[in-house]
């Protein structure tokens, strides 16, 4: 580091979270907001194209999920209306989720923080900006002596140049523990396709699939980048048209648009996956594909045997396989249901292989394109991390917490005392658009501006096609006085760490802009910095066409072990399965009441939790919808009503994630349980994640009965009428309809 | 029923006839007078807990109404397949109430049954009463009664007209037309017995009576355009009183929903509603005989006619619901056979199954001299069978709502809420008030018909007797 | 017009609807297809509608008195024909059910006081202003897709800011009136509006409605059917679903295109494409 007043390039670029690459620009179109001011004009001296009465489109960036899709917003009067897909996005294509739509809920939410709280006596009580920057600065202003471990800064999944200065942010004080926790991390399954396909997330070619085999994979619902996935699967379907198989032990929406279903008890997807392997290795033309010690041991994996341990009838095996031949190229996915087990990251594994004895990779899997800012992509979540992190508070090592955008308190499996281990931090900070359960632990709670008033920038993890980053933009102005930006708030404590590098940027606004231009030689743009910037908003996007990458698959790596059945504890004779609703995900959103009242697709209930149990299994333990279960594990129990679901493995149990909160407004509040606090501590025996999907329960009738809350009537036949009608495939013809598919 | 006396009561009840006997033919005009005027003035004392109630009831109804109207349908729970619920059930039970004053009044007096003299008087404020209180339903389930008049077809600066083709517009049309003429025809039919109460009344009664009574002497040529304008307003009515349950079945008819959509409903309608008013006529007589202290008019074998009359009506009910059945079993929509096999075995069916017993099999028991001569049977028949009728048109809305043409809307188990409950109630509360304050202030037996009927048997006799 | 002239005319008076290229000559006919096979029960549609529309959050109680209000619902069936096996072998039946825009409408000759009839654009329309909440439209509805203020949701489903998300486009409907899908009529009107401006008919694709255009799938595809080029128009013509027919007639095998309830001869301007499912899987 140089002078006071100067910074070398190198220093620059770390502050601006970039590193050069190179490549070409596209898109533009639409008007920006902003002209470099950050003010909603006055309609005494209008732009031209503020109408009152005319709506106008600015684009910017979802932060619902992380899949980073790029949206319009639709402003009037001042206003943030409705939010569309922007059709420069690839990421979107133009189209928008729910939870996307949602997302002027969080933003007029009537719950939200609109003034900083602060811990006085013992309790949370609103004070000014002022007293809570000065707390703030004189625990982690330039003074501060903390170092290392003793501060930590726990996110969401966040991306971008927030992730940037957060990085920065603890730099400054020489730590490392930026800690990315997401209650549903596939970390597992990551590891898995690293070690098998090359590639922790590898490019899924849906469209060009003629077979897709998932394994509990729910990419048209809670999974990675849903919006781009639907827009592939309608690709899919068209002619010449893809056949889907599921298998999994609770249909997901993706399930419930299988052309086969198959249930399979809840861990045995790897011996499914295994038995097909043995199957199709029969068979000479795959012989090559894989190591001969994997072949004798598949030896093992007959129809028989894996039928017996998966439940699933045995004929399926050489049924599924045929069709794995007759298909190619095909996809086989592994979804949470195989991964979130003891043995996950081996299920995914044995999933995975299948890709590499039928030759998927290249085809159907690929690389993603290398990224020419690696630091900005969203860092994967992790259990691992969130461990580690309570292990540090609980033993007094931590001294200061900030949190964004997480919610451990709520979604951490009960047996984790992290509420515990965080009383042990003097100094806990949470940035929020609206209290939830953890930040109303905390010291300080400072009200942040919700997305679509502050600027950013978003790099999603999956990058379907070359590289985009999203800009996210404001869509108006503050609604509140006393909400602040996340990177005003960040910026304004590291301007006091490193005053050198930072005083350049009177805000984040500043900062964003010149991280973007200065990014604009690896666009081979040739405009002004200004105009690029602004053409940057205009289009919301900043796109780099680059190739896929190849993958390099290894199938030594599978580890073959003897089939072997469950052993089952007949204290907890179910198998207990949370499900993932694509609308609420962990539970962050249960406080938009669209999403609220928006039935589950599968059940149609709104407002609650439940119980989904299998029709058999319930008429044999004289269960009927309403009825009031309990649902014990060995590390708790919770109660709710019975739903009689039949997409489910008869020995199963499955109860959605995201209700039961206590503390995150009047449009979540005492709405359902958290499952989340029955998960038994039950880890992945490689990568030590929490093996979600392994928990066993026991149901217990308590004799309580209650209308259930839905959408479905008296019944949920069609009753003789051609409502739903349904063709087989082969008696469509799909190839005459070719012109209207999905651009 | 009605040996209880008292010592102002001793004159008359002395001349008591038994209770299997008809009207006194030598009974005094005078006495007929005497009589009647005098029920307007002491009633039994169970007139006052009977309009007690009714008031109570009524009361109650308003409240329900009041919160209604202030916060909305939606404290009825009603939803989206059961938009109507009891409203419109009870609006037709209403409608149907009506129908049997008319019967009494204009069909019987053009047949000359001459039974009908003592009765028909109440039975035609009933069909008044009745109309009023099916009128109140058509506002009470109204989302925005307080534009309701957008129904009336009235001229306006936009030429918005009502839609000429709805089953509703034609009900309004329908119910207006009848409820006014009704209300002409039971006051016409009443002067000459206004000008008898204006000639023995007092003070502001006087004015009043001298008011309502139009000057009417009693002159042979007042008689004569009397009999003919009577005559004529009971023709017209007897068309009008048909076309108005036909038109309210068309609300259902006209429409596409399965079990609704059946061409027999018209006459099916208005021979419900000629039944339930029948029924309701001696629910009525027995309270009136007792309250009014009407023995000598409202005599037994009037009740026996009635009874008759009413069984009658009940066959041909019968009959018609049968058909309704058949032409559904065997009939091609399959939609329409399954509403009614809904309604035979689904959530409705232990009220389907009662209505068919309370109104096929209960009123069998009005075959029955014996049972017929007992007025507590009577008045428990009559109840049952309204009771009966009012579930028939329960059975009419809720279980097609219940089971329609959408299955993803069937409801597993829909019932009314309190509120819904609370303005029916109210409901009868106002009928009943209404219909206790009209006695009341009016001749409740028409005092010159029966001296006609009288005077007419009396001669008949000394014909007979010559 | 004299007695004599009416009753000459009398049959010409009682015009049945729809007729033979009633839209031939027309400016706009608004029709839709969905597509079954593309559909995923995702709910983006719904919840598209609830932000475009100002549609009202019930609540839980109300909701569970069948008093939800969303214009356009997901629907999920299971099993193939009448009954349902152990399990969904085939996955689950998604229906987006909405306002199917009746050309021959139960609803509207039923109205008493005409708040609901037909547009020249083939819109079943719906006027609040006019509306006495007779609810005798919904009664009718084979689809039972009207919905009804039963309480005075402005007061309750928009607890401030809420409200400052409204689209003020879209009136904000008070107690006691019923409401329905209306094709995001506000979004047709400002079309309409800019192309008439213009001198020219409005283009395919300019103008769509909410859930079409949030459906990630693309599952829905809306347009003016009174324009032969338009992909709505062609999609019916290649389906050989004809719009004022209550029986189609197709000459070509394996096509997918059926209306819902089509024998009640209400003539919905909604086509459907059938599900498609692998049999051999």
């Amino acid at each position: 580091m140089s002078g006071s007043n100067t910074i070398d390039r190198r220093d620059f670029l770390r502050v601006l979270g970039i590193s050069g690459a190179a490549a070409t620009l596209a898109g533009c179109g639409n008007t920006a907001i902003e002209s470099g001011v950050e003010k909603v004009q006055s309609y005494v001296q209008p732009e031209d194209f503020v109408v009152p009465g005319v709506g106008v489109y600015y684009a910017s960036t979802c932060a619902q999920c992380g899949s980073g899709c790029g949206v319009m917003g639709r402003v009037r009067e001042g206003r943030i209306l409705k939010l569309e897909g922007n059709t420069h996005s690839v990421i979107s294509g133009g189209k928008i989720c729910a939870l996307g739509q949602a997302a002027v809920q969080v933003h007029y939410n009537p719950d939200r923080l609109t003034t900083p709280l602060m811990r006085e006596g013992g309790e949370l009580k609103p004070t000014t900006w002022d007293k809570a920057m000065a707390t703030l600065t004189a625990r982690l202003g330039g003074e501060s002596t903390l170092k290392g471990a003793q501060i930590a800064f726990l996110t969401g999944e966040v991306s971008g140049h927030q992730k940037a200065l957060i990085g920065n942010f603890l730099d400054s004080f020489n730590s490392t523990h930026h800690v990315v926790y997401d209650a549903l991390s596939t970390a597992t399954g990551q590891a898995a396709s690293k070690a098998v396909l090359g590639a922790a997330q590898p490019l899924l070619q849906i469209d060009k699939a003629t077979l897709i085999l998932s394994f509990g994979n729910d990419f048209l619902g809670a999974g990675v980048s849903p919006v781009h996935m639907a827009a592939q699967y309608a690709r899919f379907r068209k002619a010449p048209r893809g056949t889907l198989i599921q298998i999994e032990p609770r249909m997901t929406l993706t399930g419930a648009n299988a052309d086969r279903w198959y249930a399979l008890k809840p861990g045995t997807e790897g011996v499914f996956a295994l038995g097909l392997a043995h199957a199709l290795l029969e068979h000479g033309q795959f012989a090559k594909t894989v190591p001969a010690p994997i072949v004798a041991a598949l030896k093992e994996y007959d129809k028989e045997t894996v039928s017996g341990i998966t439940g699933v009838h045995a004929d399926a095996i050489p049924h599924v396989a045929g069709m794995l031949m007759e298909h190619t190229p095909s996809l086989v996915l592994s979804g949470p249901s195989a991964e979130g087990q003891v043995n996950g990251a081996q299920n995914a594994a044995a999933i995975l292989l299948l890709n590499v004895i039928l030759g998927n990779a290249g085809k159907t899997l690929q690389g993603q394109a290398s990224h020419p800012f690696p630091q900005l992509i969203a860092s994967a979540g992790s259990y691992a991390a969130l461990t580690q992190l309570n292990n540090s508070m609980a033993s007094g090592q931590c001294q200061a917490l900030l949190i964004a955008g997480s919610n451990p308190i709520f979604s951490a499996p009960g047996f984790l005392p992290f509420a515990k281990s965080m009383e042990k931090v003097p100094f806990k900070v949470a940035l929020v658009t609206q209290v939830d359960e953890t930040a109303a632990q905390c010291d300080l709670v400072l009200p942040l501006h919700s997305p679509l008033e502050a600027f950013g920038s978003h790099v999603s993890s999956y990058q379907p096609r070359g590289v985009e980053i999203g800009i996210q933009q404001p869509l108006m102005e503050g609604l509140y006085p006393d909400t602040r930006a996340f990177g005003d708030i960040v910026l304004d404590l590291l301007r006091q760490r490193e005053p050198k590098n930072y005083k350049a940027f009177p805000d984040y606004y500043a900062y964003l802009k010149l991280a973007i231009t200065k990014a604009r030689p690896v666009f081979k743009s040739k405009l002004s910095d200004d105009d690029f910037w602004e053409d940057a908003l205009r289009s919301g996007v900043l796109q780099l066409d680059a190739a896929p990458t190849a993958l390099k698959t290894n199938a030594s790596v599978v580890v073959v072990s003897k089939p072997e059945k469950h052993v089952i504890d007949v204290r907890y004779p179910f198998y207990f399965v949370p499900s993932v609703r694509a609308d609420l995900r962990d539970g962050r959103h249960a406080n938009l009441p669209w999403l609220q009242e928006s039935p589950d697709s599968l059940t149609t209930i709104v407002w609650d939790s439940w119980v989904e149990i299998h029709p058999s299994t319930a008429a044999e333990m004289q269960i009927r919808e309403g009825d009031i279960l309990e649902v014990q594990s060995a590390s708790g129990s919770v109660r709710a009503k019975a739903y009689l679901f039949p997409g489910l493995q008869p020995d199963t149990v499955s109860m959605p994630l995201g209700q039961g909160h206590t503390a995150y407004g009047r449009y979540a509040n005492g709405m359902g349980v958290n499952p989340f606090k029955i998960l038994n501590p039950l880890f992945d025996a490689q990568t030590g994640e929490l093996a979600t999907h392994a928990t066993r329960v026991v149901i217990k009738k308590t004799g309580e009965h209650e209308l259930m809350v839905k959408d479905e009537g008296a019944t949920n036949l069609q009753q003789g009428r051609k409502l739903v009608a349904t063709v087989a495939a082969d008696q469509a013809e799909l190839a005459k309809e070719t012109s209207h598919v999905v651009e | 029923m009605i040996d209880r006396r008292d010592d102002s009561d001793i004159e008359i009840e002395r001349r008591f006839v038994p209770k299997a006997k008809d009207i006194n033919e030598d009974i005094a005009w005078a006495q007929i007078n005497k009589d009647v005027l005098r029920s307007m003035e002491r009633p039994r004392p169970m007139y006052w807990v009977i309009f007690a109630a009714s008031l109570a009831l009524f009361g109650f109804g308003v409240f329900c109404e009041v919160y209604q109207y202030q916060t909305g349908l939606g404290v009825a729970d009603l939803n989206n397949p059961q938009v109507w619920g009891l409203y419109i059930a009870t609006f037709i039970f209403w409608i149907g109430m009506s129908h049997s004053g008319t019967l009494l009044s204009a069909i019987l007096h053009i047949m000359h049954a001459d039974w009908r003299k003592p009765i028909y008087r109440f039975a035609e404020a009933m069909t008044t009463f009745s109309l009023m209180t099916a009128g109140l339903f058509v506002l009470v389930h109204l989302g925005r009664v307080w534009q309701f008049y957008y129904v009336v077809a009235y001229p306006n600066e936009r030429w918005t007209w009502p839609n000429f083709n709805s089953p509703l517009v034609w009900d309004a049309t329908a119910i207006g037309t009848y409820l006014t003429s009704s209300i002409v025809f039971l006051y016409f039919g009443m002067i000459p017995d206004l000008a008898i109460c204006r000639d023995t009344a007092t003070g502001f009664r006087r004015k009043f009576y001298w008011f309502l009574s139009l000057g009417w002497q009693g002159t042979d040529r007042q008689w004569a355009n009397f009999r003919v304008a009577y005559l004529t307003i009971a023709c017209f009515l007897i068309p009008l009183a048909v076309s108005v349950h036909s038109i309210v079945a068309t609300d259902f008819a006209v429409s596409q929903q399965p079990g609704w959509h059946i061409t027999s409903f018209p006459p099916y309608f208005v021979a419900g509603a000629l039944y339930s008013g029948c029924a309701a006529i001696i629910t009525l007589f027995i309270i009136l005989r007792y309250v009014f202290r009407f023995e000598e008019y409202m005599t037994m074998p009037i009740l026996d006619k009635t009874c008759r009359l009413t069984f009658a009506i009940a066959m041909v009910w019968t009959y018609l619901n049968l058909i309704e059945y058949a032409s559904v079993w065997y009939g091609n929509d399959v939609y329409a056979k399954e509403t009614l096999i809904y309604r035979a075995t689904g959530l409705y069916a232990p009220y389907w199954w009662a209505m068919n017993f309370l109104g096929s099999v209960v009123p069998f028991m009005l075959a029955f001299k014996s049972m017929r001569n007992n007025l507590t049977i009577m008045m428990v028949v009559s109840l049952l069978l309204n009771m009966g009728m009012w579930l028939e048109r329960f059975m009419i809305i809720s279980p097609t709502f219940a089971h329609g043409y959408y299955p993803w809307t069937w409801t597993s188990g829909w019932w009314p809420s309190w509120v819904q409950w609370g303005i029916v109630l109210g409901s009868f509360g106002w009928f009943s008030m209404l219909f206790m304050l009209f006695c009341k202030i009016f001749p409740t037996v028409s005092m010159y018909e029966v001296k006609e009927m009288v005077y007419h048997r009396s001669e008949a006799r000394k014909a007979r007797n010559l | 017009m004299s007695l004599s002239n009416l009753i000459k005319n009398w049959s010409s008076l009682r015009v049945k609807r729809p007729y033979q290229d009633q839209y031939k000559n027309a400016d706009y006919k608004w029709g839709m297809v969905i597509d079954l096979d593309s559909c995923t029960g995702c709910n983006a549609c719904t919840t598209a509608c609830y932000a475009e529309n100002n549609l009202p959050v019930v609540g839980k109680e109300s909701f569970s008195k069948g008093q939800a209000m969303h214009w356009l619902r997901i629907e999920r069936y299971w099993g193939e024909g009448t009954e349902l096996a152990q399990f969904p072998d085939h996955g689950a039946q998604f229906l987006p059910m909405m306002c199917q825009q009746c050309e021959s409408a139960p609803c509207e000759v039923v109205c008493p006081v005409g708040a609901t009839h037909h547009t020249p654009d083939g819109l079943n329309s719906q006027v609040y202003n006019r509306c006495i909440g007779s609810r005798y439209c919904s009664a009718n509805c084979p689809y039972k897709v009207r919905y009804f203020n039963w309480w005075q949701y402005p007061e309750r489903a928009w607890p401030n800011p809420l409200e400052k998300q409204l689209n003020p486009d879209v009136t904000v409907r008070s107690k006691g009136v019923m409401e329905k899908c209306t094709f995001c009529v506000q979004r047709l009107t400002a079309a309409k509006n800019q192309a008439r401006t213009d001198g020219r008919r409005v283009a395919d694709g300019e103008v769509t409605t909410a859930c079409a255009q949030a459906c990630p799938t693309s599952a829905i595809t809306f347009g003016n059917m009174a324009d032969s080029q338009s992909q709505v128009a062609k999609i019916w013509a290649r389906q050989q679903v004809e719009l004022a027919s209550d029986k189609q007639d197709k000459k070509d095998e394996g096509l997918r295109g059926y209306r819902i309830f089509e024998e009640l001869r209400t003539y919905p301007s909604v086509l459907y494409l059938e599900r498609v499912r692998n049999s051999d899987a």
